[in-house]
């Protein structure tokens, strides 16, 4: 099967959507995933420690605290992908989701002082319990209605937690929530935030590489003909929203970590373009790209904040420029320039790319 | 180069890319601490305030009172040979902002003190900030009264009247002045105020300080509008559909003038009476469309003549200014003044020592000797009670009010006891 | 409550219902017609009432006038720039890039203006003949809140007649309902787009315009606008007239008697409206059947 070269567009021009990791070659790369499993997961799990370890030492603490924000960013931003690049879902309320675990921490505390580590383990089912909610009623509709109602149903989130002062302490907030002592440390903190972070990137890679994550992405190449391949589109689009869901509180959870507190405009329409930022910026084509993004946009944000007063300016045009003209995002930087230029001139020489005349663009 | 290997290749560079971003992170954060500790005959005092959108101004007016008080101090030669340097920030009302500003203030502008926001609701998150990293911070806007019992933590300080003490003042001007007139005949009172711990708080200690006082009255309605909220058309007529006696406003600023105005359209002042927060900018902004008669109540008014160290600070500001000051000019000059008394006190700005040092301190300041009480670091300030007045006082230039009372500190702070008991109830 | 204060929140409500109706009959033509769900139309709504806030606090009360039709004018054709430089580039990208586009729009509109007017809110006097109240029954009713309904039911008129009774009309209503056979039938859909996005955009900044006198004007009104305004062009449906100003009926009420009635749940219910009309009418009430977009 001839996979659609990088050039190619559809009649109504799906430029997002020109490279997806095809189908064919992530099953190739499942198939030969198995041969250097072992060494492959050693690889990278002592290469991803060294690194949090590294950073952890190394690091001064005021910008250990961010790359905590960052790592739970990171992770809202992957889950959000789940539903955008992969899913082909634009879902603009997921912040409803980040905010409810954060909220589910914050509000347990503040009326039972429930201890930390089971209020944490609650968040993703209650991110989950809320997506299925949510999911069940939006996933009705499709494109734009479909943003519209998410975005709604945020905002409704945000205005029940803005206005129900007795539960959730108003647009007061809820401040200095309890966390064990270990976490407040910053580097402690930030390797217990980055281990969570880079489990649940773990598990959400593992589904996207599955016969469940290849659907989806089926799905969104092609509704119809999934449907009449005898796919419930319905019931896989649910699924993934709710995990997006689970995973998004998850991320809410980390960031009481970082933060201790929990406030309304975590749930509200703007707090929920920032995922999506976030993975348009990195690439919402590659799995790390939103990791990317989320690392890029906060870490900008920070010094740009500090020193200038337009950071929204900064944000927008560089948003702008990067939908116009660089699609992919800044993992599309890497896979069209460097390498189809390195490619381009070993590839007379290669006798593999000579079998494989059309090689799909990854 | 198959595309697995690329895709390995990716993330090999994505990997790298994000240690080069950390690398990069780690030489920027250098250089940043390097510049901050640069300057060691400067000491740093901090300040996130509301500087955008409806309530700017009172953060603004803070500020410059704040300002001329440290100018005073490093003209005298500045605070233990060290010139003070002022940073400030906006949070625009957002507590999360307010938390992350003073953070980074303490962190990196290295500040040995914070002065409190313009909200309470920012107010609590800079406090557990200040908490958290121990450093003196001087509430002299943000009054609600966790600040001084369930969010206190050894380093705040309540400078004006809380949430408790600024309602009760207000409900017993309201009981011995007003409430007679009406010769036992039931008040309908309805109130309209921001829906967070500030508003909330001191609606209802007024009207349980009312119950409390006996007063005849029942509430017809209450209305909590966004803090900010720029349209209080369907709020006013939902106010005059209760048909009240009285309406209670703890909204303050811009809102203040917003509400006050569009209530005009509705011809409120001829059926209602209202009772608020009005104060220099309000009166100066709406002149002889202010609302005449209305009960008001302020924490530092210009017009009342202080000691002479006030008076001589009222002039010089307004020679400087063309403004009379806010009473958060006043109450920010005195904050430096205290938090100077402070470090001079402890002879350190080591964050223990000063609190120590000014725990059950008499501090002079312009408005007057403020004593801060130990159990629960709250100012015994008085607060200010009156009524509005729409003619153009020739001395000023703008309307003040026609009568002023001050009520003690002594009739309205809650006893040690009962604030221990609410500190102990750590929310 | 007595008939007058019944009266009176009515009108109150019809006043919101007002300013949000010519919002969102702006929002609802881009939307429906073009298929742009354009979140910088919060930003056109807000340069609108800053910009009679700038003129009449340079030229004096006496330029309300003028500038209810300068400003609108002027961000009509900040609207006109917009779509000529940014929104072509992405009619055939997909709906993610357009969103973001207009999203980016926004975000550089908010810094624009905040650089130039900047942080501090601003208050517009209404001129004399508008201040004031009148007699509604027994009770007192702002005169300018009146006249914001009544600016409000002219321009429905004014569309309703644009639609009805000219070629623009007529094409706007094709574009809603069957945009391919348009294009088919020979008119130059790219000039349509720019005079209908540039007719939006100077609804949006006549709405801001005209609400202007009646709140407090800062940097947040974009924000706060966009997303009631898009509540409202759903529950009406896209690319209808008449469903904005049903919609914007609807949400106007709902607030007032929300406010009313369960202060604490008030701003929930226009949320709660939206979910449940796309239950039942997943176009919106007015709307036309979903087409495959």
């Amino acid at each position: 099967m001839v996979e659609p070269s990088a050039k190619q567009t559809h009649a109504n021009g799906q430029a997002l959507r020109e490279a997806p990791p095809s189908l064919e070659s992530s099953l190739r790369f499942v198939e030969v995933k198995r041969y250097g499993k072992l060494a492959r997961y050693l690889f990278w799990t002592l290469t991803v420690s060294g690194a949090a370890l590294l950073t952890a030492y190394l690091v001064p603490p005021v910008w250990l605290l961010e790359l905590q924000y960052v790592a739970a960013l990171a992770l809202f931003a992957v889950a959000t992908n789940l539903l955008v690049g992969y899913g082909g879902m634009v879902s603009f309320g997921q912040a409803a989701y980040y905010g409810l675990g954060a909220y589910t921490i914050a509000l347990a505390w503040l009326h039972f002082k429930a201890p930390f580590w089971p209020c944490f383990l609650l968040t993703p089912l209650v991110g989950a319990a809320a997506a299925f909610a949510v999911g069940f009623i939006a996933l009705r509709t499709r494109h734009l209605y479909f943003a519209l109602l998410t975005l709604a149903f945020a905002q409704l989130f945000y205005t029940i937690a803005e206005q129900q002062y007795d539960i959730t302490n108003g647009a007061t907030g809820i401040f200095g929530i309890g966390i064990p002592a270990t976490l407040m440390d910053p580097q402690k903190g930030f390797l217990f935030v980055f281990a969570v972070a880079a489990l649940a990137l773990l598990a959400l890679w593992k589904i996207t590489t599955s016969p469940f994550g290849l659907t989806l992405r089926a799905i969104r190449e092609n509704r119809v003909r999934a449907e009449t391949l005898g796919v419930n589109v319905f019931r896989h689009e649910l699924l993934a929203f709710v995990i997006a869901g689970a995973f998004s509180a998850l991320a809410g959870g980390l960031f009481i970590i970082h933060d201790q507190a929990a406030y309304p405009e975590l749930l509200d329409w703007t707090k929920s373009g920032e995922p999506i930022f976030m993975l348009v910026l990195g690439g919402m084509n590659s799995f790390l790209g939103p990791v990317l993004g989320a690392f890029v946009y906060q870490i900008s944000h920070e010094l740009i904040v500090q020193h200038l007063k337009d950071w929204q300016l900064v944000l927008g045009l560089v948003v702008l420029l990067i939908v116009l003209f660089m699609p992919e995002g800044i993992v599309g930087l890497f896979n069209r320039t460097m390498w189809q230029r390195w490619l381009g001139k070993h590839a007379a020489k290669s006798p593999a790319a000579q079998k494989q005349p059309h090689a799909p663009a990854a | 180069m198959t595309s697995l290997m690329r895709r390995g290749l990716l993330s090999a560079c994505s990997s790298l890319g994000l240690g080069a971003a950390v690398a990069v992170s780690l030489g920027v954060s250098l250089l940043v601490a390097a510049t901050g500790a640069c300057a060691a005959d400067t000491v740093t005092i901090g300040i996130s305030t509301t500087l955008s959108g409806s309530i700017a101004e009172l953060g603004r007016s803070s500020l410059q009172g704040i300002q001329m008080a440290i100018d005073r101090l490093n003209a005298n030669g500045g605070l233990l040979g060290k010139k003070v340097v002022l940073v400030s920030a906006d949070d625009g009302a957002f507590p999360a902002n307010g938390a992350n500003n003073v953070r980074h203030m303490i962190l990196v502008d290295k500040a040995v003190a914070l002065l409190g926001p313009a909200t309470s609701a920012v107010g609590t998150a800079v406090e557990t900030v200040a908490g958290q990293y121990r450093r003196p911070v001087f509430f002299h806007m943000a009054n609600d009264i966790q600040i001084t019992t369930s969010n206190l933590n050894p380093y705040a300080f309540e400078l004006v009247p809380n949430t408790v003490m600024e309602p009760r003042a207000i409900a017993y001007y309201f009981a011995e002045r007003v409430a007679p007139k009406w010769n036992g005949k039931k008040i309908r009172l309805a109130t309209i105020t921001p829906n967070y711990s500030y508003g909330r708080d001191t609606v209802d200690t007024f009207i349980k300080t009312l119950h409390e006082l006996k007063v005849n009255f029942e509430v017809v309605s209450q209305q909590y509008p966004q803090l900010g909220a720029t349209d209080y058309t369907t709020y006013i007529s939902a106010l005059l559909a209760s048909h009240p006696d009285y309406v209670f406003a703890a909204i303050f600023g811009g809102d203040l003038i917003t509400f006050t105005k569009q209530a005009q359209g509705f011809n409120f002042e001829k059926q209602v009476r209202l009772i608020g927060f009005y104060g220099r900018l309000a009166m100066k902004t709406l002149g002889t469309a202010l609302p005449d008669g209305a009960i008001a109540w302020n924490r530092a008014p210009f017009w009342v003549d202080g000691n002479a160290e006030f008076n001589e600070f009222r002039r010089a500001y307004h020679e400087k200014f063309n403004d009379w000051p806010s009473a958060w000019a006043i109450t920010g000059y005195s904050a430096i003044q205290i938090w100077a008394y402070g470090v001079k006190k402890a002879g350190t700005f080591d964050p223990d020592k000063v609190a120590q040092a000014l725990a059950g301190a008499t501090v002079p300041t312009i408005r007057g000797n403020i004593t801060l009480r130990a159990c629960d670091h709250q100012a015994e300030v008085p607060e200010y009670v009156g009524v509005v007045s729409n003619q153009i006082d020739p001395r000023y230039g703008q309307p003040i009010w026609a009568e002023t009372v001050a009520i003690p500190a002594s009739k309205t702070m809650l006893t040690c006891e009962e604030a221990r008991k609410l500190q102990s109830s750590h929310r | 409550m007595s008939l007058n204060s019944a009266l009176i929140e009515l009108l109150s409500a019809m006043t919101t219902a007002g300013g949000l109706f010519i919002i969102a009959a702006g929002l609802t033509l881009v939307f429906g017609a073009m298929r742009i769900a354009n979140i910088a139309h919060g930003s056109f709504y807000m340069y609108g009432a800053f910009l009679v806030s700038t003129l009449v606090s340079t030229f004096g009360s006496t330029a309300f006038w003028v500038s209810l039709v300068a400003a609108p004018l002027a961000v009509a054709a900040l609207g006109f720039a917009m779509e000529v430089l940014v929104l072509r580039r992405v009619y055939d990208k997909d709906h993610l890039t357009q969103l973001l586009a207009t999203y980016a729009m926004f975000l550089i509109f908010a810094d624009l203006a905040l650089r130039f007017w900047g942080a501090q809110s601003r208050a517009v006097a209404a001129p004399a003949i508008l201040s004031g109240s009148i007699q509604v029954g027994g009770a007192s009713f702002p005169v300018y809140n009146l006249f914001v309904v009544v600016v409000a039911a002219l321009v429905g008129l004014g569309l309703w007649a644009l639609l009805r009774f000219t070629l623009l009309g007529w094409r706007i209503v094709a574009a809603v309902e069957d945009p391919e056979m348009l294009a088919a039938k020979g008119t130059n859909v790219r000039m349509l787009y720019t005079v209908v996005f540039t007719l939006g955009a100077f609804l949006a900044g006549l709405g801001g315009a005209v609400i202007a006198p009646l709140q407090s004007i800062d940097t947040g009104l974009d924000a706060s606008i966009i997303v009631a305004a898009f509540i409202v062009v759903v529950i009406g449906g896209l690319g209808s007239v008449a469903g904005a100003a049903l919609g914007a009926l609807i949400v106007g009420l709902f607030e007032a008697l929300g406010i009313l009635w369960t202060p604490a749940w008030a701003p929930a219910f226009i949320y709660l409206a939206m979910i449940v009309v796309l239950q039942v009418r997943p176009s919106g009430i007015f709307g036309v059947a979903e087409t495959p977009w």
